[in-house]
């Protein structure tokens, strides 16, 4: 079991699918992580050197992941309510946020758009 | 049966013909209303009208009497050249009763068995409709067709003249048995051409003598068709000849899927082999390398699934 | 009183339920005579989903299928899969021995008596060749009593090549390069088997890379090289794993060899040891692989020692370096940069350092002490259809003939297209200056003539897999289905079993 970022993770799996894991950090991001590094993408998360797991450690914690993106999330939301833009006022009703059409396929919209959002 | 019908045609005719003298005979039964006698013959009819005239000594002649030699000579009408002309179909009758004839008189001569007599493309129905310019039923004409088969048949070697001409009057336009293709031969170079098709696949195969080597599209055998089976049935018309090592084999093919390609060019390599060995027809035909597969893919129909599938069907 | 049933129909004989039945009297005084149309009118069906087609809905069925059950089986354990793949069997005790197979030795390799006849792999080597990876799972080498090759014309050249670098006369000590490219299945990779075979017979060390694709597809480590060098990049495992395979196969001739140069950057070299145990540095440390693969190629390449070492000296054998699947090397490996930028196969290294061996050395030949190089196209992992690769292929062989890269018959790439330089400036080795070195070659493997495939099928016969006499028309038919006697796919259509028609 390794810890990057105060997460366990097992031995046995890859090191890209584990950043992945984060909120906020999705193929790309986990893909140029790697290579910052020079952590070839098949590596498993046993074989990474110590060093490495710091390295990525670091890294990770300089990066708005998790709660700190969730919260930034929801602040933009908030504000765009509160200015009284449209956008705002598309979440709150919710509805789609950038102009597509809404005779149908509103059904993620109407899951997703709201102030207090769900992440 | 195209005889015995042609006969009853000829009876035909006959009843046609006496209307004409039915209408003389009319005229004449107004001043003889004792004559009753309605018979079917010339020559009965100017009996009884000599008959009648024994009782018209009596009484004062109504006309000057009718010289016959001159009324034979003089119609009292213009008479059509032919004696079908009032029938619905006088032309076909015509060569109905040219062809009777003639076939009454050579009769006799020998005849060949139908398979060994030469090959003739008669017009077809529609044509030979337009030929005559009349309505022609299906049935008399399959007569007339009969009677030019029979013809036909006399031994190709005696056949007069004039069966020869009158046959070649009923021959569609452009004889398609008619047509010789050119025996196909070698190029100057030593090669045999040969084409095939098979689904949507077109081959050419250049054939040359050779040591075996096969070259498709530029590349060799085993690039061409990964799958040996494929390459079994695009060589096989040598294979099944073993002349697999005495041939090259340069070939061109291009569309449909690689079983398409791989048999279109045994086809077009069975062609090209013939030219160099005509005897081989048999065996090739035997090894099924020459019989031509036409079938293609029907095409899809709108309102269908698939060429014939419909969708299902669903009540409401 | 007027009975509720009717009797002209008598409906209300039927077994009704009781509870959809109204009690007699209240029918009685609903409905004097006919009863059944009070008691059986059906309640109109609500307007559902299924009465009415709604708006934009297909009128065809829209069925949903039951999902299949099915138990899934455990997978199999870790690794097992791939062991399973990559496992090769090299005996089928069910197949027939084969009378009086010659073995391939120093007198068989160069006998061209022998030229079509299949001359079996000496069983004490076997395990070298394991150990170099020379077989490949698919090459059919399991179907047989025991491993054997064809001996055909290129094998033969080959044999006298390396007789005359390991003999006495004038061409010892020469070094040759070659590409081997051809159509698939034309027997590349066994040409190489053949040739490392040969250099364990000639007691040469024996360099293989047998997979040339694993090392740019990422799956293995890398790292920059140096702070110096950060643009070159430095696999350790899979050096490691040269030097292993190295050392497990050559382990007789480096035992015999000690260090006899300095090594300063690698401090666990001491002078004296063997260079078996050198490789073995790296083996155990794979930190230091490079360093140590570096400082093995230095004592291997050596023609005398520094002074003060001579007493460890011996004189070096020649070297056998066989590369296969060469076209992965010719274009960007799946490595990426720390800027997120694809990585040049020939900035890695291990790449680098093999292809660099292609160019004509400086002052002395690339391999000193002579040897070989044959660098196979392989074509059984997949390899990228390279466009420069191929152009520079056409122009080592033009090269090779004589043509001048001036001249206006030099292939060149066609114009607008896109070229890799780098693969172009990896090729283009000029006439080397060196007398004992030879000049990049391009070899085209084709196929067998119609002698060898002969021998080859009587192999197959004589090992009970074709049961058919082999005569000349069988052989040309065979040869003729094989693409011209392509032997792979001859070794194909000899194993297939025909079902009597």
């Amino acid at each position: 079991m390794v810890f990057i970022l105060g997460v366990n993770f097992p031995e046995r799996n890859l090191v890209k699918k584990a950043l992945q894991s984060f909120f906020g950090i999705g193929n790309d991001t986990s893909a140029r992580l790697l290579a910052r590094f020079h952590i070839h993408p098949t590596c498993k998360v046993g074989e990474l050197a110590n060093k490495q797991v710091l390295d990525l450690t670091a890294a990770l914690s300089d990066m708005k992941i998790e709660n700190d993106l969730r919260r930034q999330i929801l602040e933009d939301i908030k504000r765009l309510k509160e200015t009284g833009t449209i956008r705002g006022r598309r979440h709150a009703l919710g509805l789609p946020v950038r102009g597509q059409r809404t005779r149908t396929q509103i059904k993620t919209a109407i899951k997703l758009n709201r102030i207090e959002r769900r992440l | 049966m195209g005889w015995q019908s042609a006969n009853s045609m000829v009876h035909a005719l006959q009843s046609i013909r006496s209307p004409r003298h039915l209408r003389a005979l009319l005229s004449r039964r107004s001043t003889n209303s004792a004559h009753t006698n309605t018979g079917a013959s010339l020559s009965t009819h100017i009996q009884t009208w000599n008959d009648a005239r024994g009782y018209a000594t009596q009484v004062q002649p109504a006309a000057p009497e009718i010289n016959f030699e001159k009324f034979q000579a003089l119609p009292a009408r213009i008479i059509p050249t032919s004696p079908a002309y009032f029938s619905g179909s006088p032309k076909f009758i015509d060569h109905s009763l040219r062809l009777e004839g003639i076939l009454a008189k050579y009769a006799s001569l020998p005849t060949v068995p139908a398979r060994e007599a030469p090959r003739m493309a008669w017009f077809r129905l529609p044509q030979f409709r337009e030929f005559v310019g009349e309505p022609i039923p299906t049935k008399k004409y399959k007569g007339l067709l009969r009677i030019l088969q029979r013809l036909n048949r006399i031994d190709p070697a005696i056949t007069p003249r004039e069966v020869r001409d009158t046959l070649n009057d009923f021959l569609r336009p452009g004889n398609p048995y008619d047509i010789k293709l050119a025996p196909r031969t070698l190029d100057e170079l030593g090669r045999a051409r040969g084409k095939g098709k098979r689904k949507a696949s077109h081959a050419v195969v250049h054939l040359v003598e050779g040591e075996g080597e096969v070259l498709i599209n530029g590349k060799s055998l085993t690039e061409a068709f990964p799958r040996v089976h494929d390459r079994e049935s695009a060589t096989w018309a040598l294979r099944c000849s073993s002349r697999l090592d005495k041939y090259n084999v340069w070939a061109r093919v291009k569309g449909g899927g690689t079983t398409g390609q791989a048999e279109a060019i045994t086809l077009a390599l069975a062609r090209a082999l013939l030219v160099h060995e005509p005897a081989l027809k048999p065996i090739l035909r035997r090894a099924g390398v020459i019989t031509v597969d036409p079938r293609r893919v029907e095409r899809k129909k709108p309102g269908r699934k698939k060429a014939r599938k419909m969708p299902t069907w669903v009540k409401r | 009183m007027v009975s509720p049933l009717c009797w002209g129909c008598l409906t209300l004989l039927r077994q009704a339920p009781r509870t959809i039945l109204p009690s007699p009297t209240a029918v009685s005084q609903a409905a004097a005579f006919h009863t059944s149309a009070a008691i059986y009118a059906r309640v109109p069906a609500p307007r559902g989903r299924d009465s009415a087609v709604g708006y934009r809905r297909s009128t065809s069925a829209n069925i949903k299928k039951k999902r299949k059950v099915s138990e899934r089986a455990r997978p199999p354990p870790v690794g097992e899969r791939k062991a399973l793949r990559k496992r090769i069997v090299l005996s089928n005790p069910n197949a027939l021995e084969v009378e009086g197979m010659p073995e391939l030795s120093e007198e068989t390799m160069v006998d061209s008596r022998l030229r079509g006849t299949v001359v079996g792999l000496p069983v004490p080597m076997l395990d070298q060749l394991r150990a170099v990876q020379a077989f490949k799972p698919k090459q059919g080498w399991s179907i047989f009593r025991r491993p054997g090759t064809v001996l055909r014309r290129e094998t033969l050249e080959m044999g006298r090549l390396f007789e005359n670098i390991s003999g006495e006369g004038e061409d010892r000590g020469v070094v040759i390069k070659r590409i081997i490219s051809g159509q698939r299945k034309s027997g590349k990779s066994v040409h190489l088997l053949q040739a490392m075979a040969m250099g364990f017979i000639k007691k040469w060390v024996v360099f293989t890379v047998p997979e040339a694709g694993e090392l740019v597809s990422a799956t293995n480590s890398y790292a920059p090289l140096s702070d110096e060098n950060p643009h070159l990049y430095v696999q350790n495992e899979a050096t490691a794993a040269l030097l292993s395979r190295t050392a497990a196969a050559n382990k007789a001739v480096l035992s015999k060899l000690r260090v006899s140069q300095h090594h300063p950057t690698l401090s666990a070299a001491k002078p004296g040891m063997t260079l078996e145990d050198l490789a073995k540095i790296g083996v155990q440390d794979p930190a230091s692989a490079w360093t140590v693969f570096q400082a093995l190629w230095l004592e291997l390449t050596s023609t005398s020692a520094v002074p003060g070492l001579e007493k460890n000296f011996t004189p070096r054998p020649p070297i056998l370096v066989t590369v296969d699947g060469l076209a992965h090397w010719m274009t960007h490996s799946k490595y990426r940069s720390a800027q997120f930028e694809p990585i040049h196969a020939h900035d890695l290294v291990f790449v680098r350092h093999f292809l660099s061996l292609l160019k004509p050395g400086q002052d002395k030949p690339t391999l000193p002490n002579g040897g070989a190089l044959l660098y196979a196209t392989s074509t059984t992992t997949n390899p990228p259809s390279v466009y420069s690769f191929d152009v520079a292929l056409k122009q080592v062989a033009a090269r090779h003939a004589g043509v001048d890269p001036s001249s206006p018959e030099f292939p060149q790439p066609e114009a607008y297209s896109k070229t890799d330089p780098r693969v172009f400036e990896a090729l283009s080795s000029p006439k080397p200056t060196a007398a004992k070195e030879g000049m990049l070659e391009h070899q085209v493997l084709g196929g067998v003539t119609r002698d060898e495939a002969r021998g080859f099928l009587e192999y197959f016969a004589r090992s009970g897999l074709l049961r058919e006499t082999i005569n000349d028309e069988l052989v040309g038919e065979k040869w003729t289905l094989a693409g011209g006697g392509v032997i792979g796919e001859l070794e194909r259509l000899g194993r297939r079993v025909r079902v009597a028609a």
